[in-house]
């Protein structure tokens, strides 16, 4: 099916800063009479600098998937994925990413300081910049009283943080966050939020997974809609809330074809 | 190799900050004192016994350190996730095992100097007398056969679904070279044909690592080995690692990051995990 | 659980034989391929001349044979791979704490203690702990006559104390009549000791009588009986020569 778009191109002329390509990415299973899963299918998508695009759908829709795939986890099955123009095979393309994975756990013996060293190494970035470095992220994810402490003491607020931190650590110019509030309370989800549109502020791109439309509309420039691996919609969220005349979250149940009460 | 020095220099903060270590080392050092504060028909000089339990503690502590870290090592990068935030940087798999051996390898070796310092300092204090080229050379050959050890188990944890089973397989496998490998041509020439070749096949082609095992000449005082010898065993050592290392690299380039992907709903992982593939093909 | 004790006090009354050779000792692999087979335990060691021990040594010199192939060859600088013994001044004490631990294991292992003994006393220059191991042993086997022979031999040659030596060495000559009946399987081996060292001891002390008739008994044993024939004879004669206070031996003198 292919996906309704509400609105296409941006500005004409600009080169986005992400693309997939007809992607499709195929799970081989053993199980019998079920060999093949497809998680991603036919999907097409761009993304351009400057702004942040929230990749929406329900659970297991497939957004973990294409995310991988931009971080070279998975293979692709067909069609293809760049990011910067370099195909994302390539791990050079993922020298200015920032990635923060979906539930993830860091080295739980180390402190955040050491960690972000670590990973600030991985980057070559220069000995002398590494230190202002932790401390400016530090800073700005709030961990900086907490620096010196075993990550497997920290809270699970502090855990999401700390995976914010070292996505930034490389000044990366694109972010990709799988769930980025998954598990958090409402505070936490806020200072993601504010987090999120701090980057946009600075010029960063965000490309950002959720199932969750509330925090949604109040950051996102565009959105993208998966269901079932096939993406349903993509555009403006105003565009959106103006084709299906109601808010987002009605719209989204309306593309991926939820009609209350004939469930 | 900045890369892989950066994620050995983690591996070894591991080992010093997780427990095995000193619980293993406290152990070797009470069983020892213990069995030298016994006397033997009131002679205060008897030291051999000694040296070789000593000695035999630290090849098992080394052992458990070597096999416990490195079938870990992987998996617990899977498990825990850290993996994704990791190679979501810029490095390559083939830096990641080398660092992990590098790692482990290393660990090993700081391990193995704190052993041997104990070592030194027991068979010095009874003997009166320090065989220090004997001692290097134990040292030396026994870091050495950890490397081949740790590439092993590198490679047997990327083959091997569960990390538990891969290192008592290893272990197995290991223990069964040190006690039988020297003896394997001996038990061919026993054998009738079919399964003659077979034991001749497995006695060239494994890792002789009881050829490290010069705990008897310490034990012994017998003379230092020939020093062209010792390289000719460091060389040995080198080129069955590098093997294994290919091996797994081989292995690890072509499997999916995780064999689950998480934000699947909880019911199907199991099952999944179970069905999958071990090895899924990068290129389709 | 008995049984095991017993087969760990083998396995460490073999280490010390493995650490009386340095550690050169063949594996079981090289005792199944048929290699010369080594000495049983150190128990030969106790009996050990300087004759026996060349034959020993060039008996076992090649249990591993010429190098199979390239590791075989190169594998045999990493262990000991030449015979050696402990005998430098002192060094045997390093086999004691495998027979200590064999002893508790099994107390009813002799062989443990006479070995043990024999080392202590001939080597070390430990007798009072030889004769303590002895004594230790001879409760725990009231009838050996090896821990006996062994006792004798302390009293005899350490001690100077021939009464001692004789009375335990009597004792064993009856403990071993005793053990042949039984079995019916005469040990000649110990019995042509106790009966060397007691005519030894009697013609020491002048007692002509009861040497002769000890070793007329030798004889009747001993694989050279000549040899035996000749000490007789020559005795015999010293007894012609003697004054005839020595003759009696009823009376206990001195040394003659
Ligand atoms: N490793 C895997 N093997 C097989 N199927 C998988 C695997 N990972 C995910 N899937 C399937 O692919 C689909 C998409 O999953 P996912 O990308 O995790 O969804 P989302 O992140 O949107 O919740 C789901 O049907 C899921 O069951
Ligand atoms: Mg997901």
């Amino acid at each position: 099916m292919p996906a309704q778009a509400v609105t296409t191109a941006k500005l004409p002329g600009m080169k986005p800063i992400l693309k997939i390509e007809d992607l499709v990415v195929e799970y081989r299973t053993r199980e019998f009479g079920q060999r093949v899963t497809v998680a991603v299918n036919r999907l097409s998508l761009e993304v351009f600098p400057g702004e942040v695009f929230g990749f929406l759908g329900p659970n297991g829709a497939g957004k973990t998937t294409t995310v991988n795939v931009l971080l070279g986890f998975v293979p692709v099955t067909r069609g293809a994925a760049y990011i910067f123009n370099v195909n994302v095979r390539d791990p050079i393309a993922r020298q200015r990413i920032g990635y923060l994975p979906e539930l993830t756990y860091y080295y739980k013996f180390l402190t955040a300081e050491e960690l972000l060293r670590f990973y600030a190494r991985i980057f070559r970035i220069p000995r002398a910049e590494i230190g202002p470095r932790i401390d400016e992220v530090l800073k700005l994810v709030g961990l900086d009283t907490a620096r010196k402490r075993p990550i497997k003491t920290y809270s699970k607020g502090m855990q999401q943080r700390i995976g914010l931190a070292q996505a930034l650590i490389n000044e990366p110019d694109l972010l990709i966050l799988d769930e980025p509030t998954s598990g958090l309370d409402p505070i936490g989800r806020m200072n993601v939020r504010e987090m999120i549109q701090r980057l946009k502020s600075k010029g960063k791109t965000v490309f950002f997974s959720s199932h969750e439309l509330g925090e949604v509309e109040t950051v996102c420039d565009r959105v993208a809609i998966l269901h079932q691996g096939e993406l349903k919609a993509t555009g403006r969220v105003s565009d959106l809330v103006e084709k299906y005349k109601c808010n987002l979250e009605q719209a989204f149940l309306k593309v991926i074809g939820y009609e209350p009460g004939h469930e | 190799m900045n890369n892989a020095l950066s994620v050995a220099s983690i591996v070894i903060k591991e080992l010093y900050r997780r427990k095995d270590f000193y619980v293993l080392f406290v152990l070797t050092a009470i069983i020892t004192l213990l069995m030298g504060s016994l006397h033997f028909f009131n002679d205060d000089r008897i030291v051999r016994y000694l040296k070789e339990i000593c000695l035999l503690l630290i090849w098992i502590s080394a052992l458990a350190i070597a096999v416990g870290t490195s079938a870990r090592q992987i998996p617990a990068e899977r498990e825990n996730r850290t993996i994704f935030p990791l190679l979501a940087k810029p490095i390559t798999r083939g830096q990641l095992i080398a660092g992990k051996f590098l790692g482990c390898w290393l660990a090993c070796g700081l391990a193995l100097i704190v052993f041997y310092f104990f070592f030194g300092v027991i068979s010095v204090s009874r003997e009166h007398q320090w065989a220090a080229a004997s001692f290097f050379q134990a040292l030396w050959l026994h870091w050495w056969m950890l490397g081949v050890v740790v590439a092993m188990t590198l490679l047997g944890s990327v083959v091997f679904a569960a990390p538990s089973s891969n290192g008592t397989i290893c272990l197995l496998i290991i223990l069964s070279i040190l006690l039988l490998g020297r003896h394997l041509n001996k038990v061919a020439v026993q054998l009738a044909e079919p399964m003659s070749g077979v034991v001749s096949a497995v006695y060239f082609a494994v890792p002789h690592l009881e050829l490290f095992d010069v705990r008897d000449l310490v034990v012994h005082n017998w003379d230092p080995i020939n020093w062209l010898i010792c390289v000719g065993a460091t060389l040995y050592a080198a080129a069955y690692a590098i093997f294994f290392l290919f091996a797994t690299w081989l292995v690890f380039r072509r499997q999916l990051v995780l064999r689950w992907q998480p934000g699947c709903s909880p019911g199907t992982r199991v099952g999944r995990a179970a069905a999958l593939s071990p090895i899924a093909c990068w290129a389709s | 659980m008995g049984n095991s004790r017993q087969l760990f006090a083998n396995h460490f009354f073999t280490k010390a034989d493995v650490y009386f050779h340095s550690g050169y000792y063949p594996s079981v692999f090289d005792q199944a391929i048929g290699g010369a087979p080594h000495i049983t335990a150190a128990k030969d060691a106790a009996a050990e001349t300087d004759a026996e021990h060349g034959r020993e040594q060039s008996e076992e010199a090649g249990f591993l044979g010429p190098p199979r192939d390239w590791i075989d060859r190169f594998s045999r600088n990493f262990y000991p791979s030449r015979h050696s013994h402990l005998d430098r001044p002192g060094e045997a004490r390093e086999i004691l704490p495998w027979l200590r631990i064999a002893a508790d294991l099994d107390p009813h292992k002799v062989e443990t203690y006479t070995v043990a003994a024999y080392w202590l006393r001939e080597h070390l220059n430990r007798v009072d702990e030889a004769e303590q191991l002895l004594r230790e042993g001879w409760r725990a086997n009231p009838d050996s006559y090896e821990i006996l022979f062994e006792l004798g031999r302390v009293f005899d040659e350490n001690r100077h104390d021939s009464q001692r030596a004789r009375n335990v060495w009597e004792l064993a000559l009856g403990k071993w009549r005793q053990r042949s009946a039984r079995n019916g399987e005469p040990d000649d081996f110990v019995l042509e000791q106790i009966l060397t060292r007691l005519a030894q001891l009697e013609e020491r002390e002048g007692h002509w009588e009861k040497a002769l008739s000890y070793l007329e008994k030798l004889e009747a044993v001993s694989p050279k009986p000549e040899a035996i024939q000749q000490q007789i004879n020559d005795l015999k004669k010293k007894v012609v020569s003697a004054p005839p206070a020595n003759r009696s031996g009823a009376q206990q003198t001195g040394k003659p």
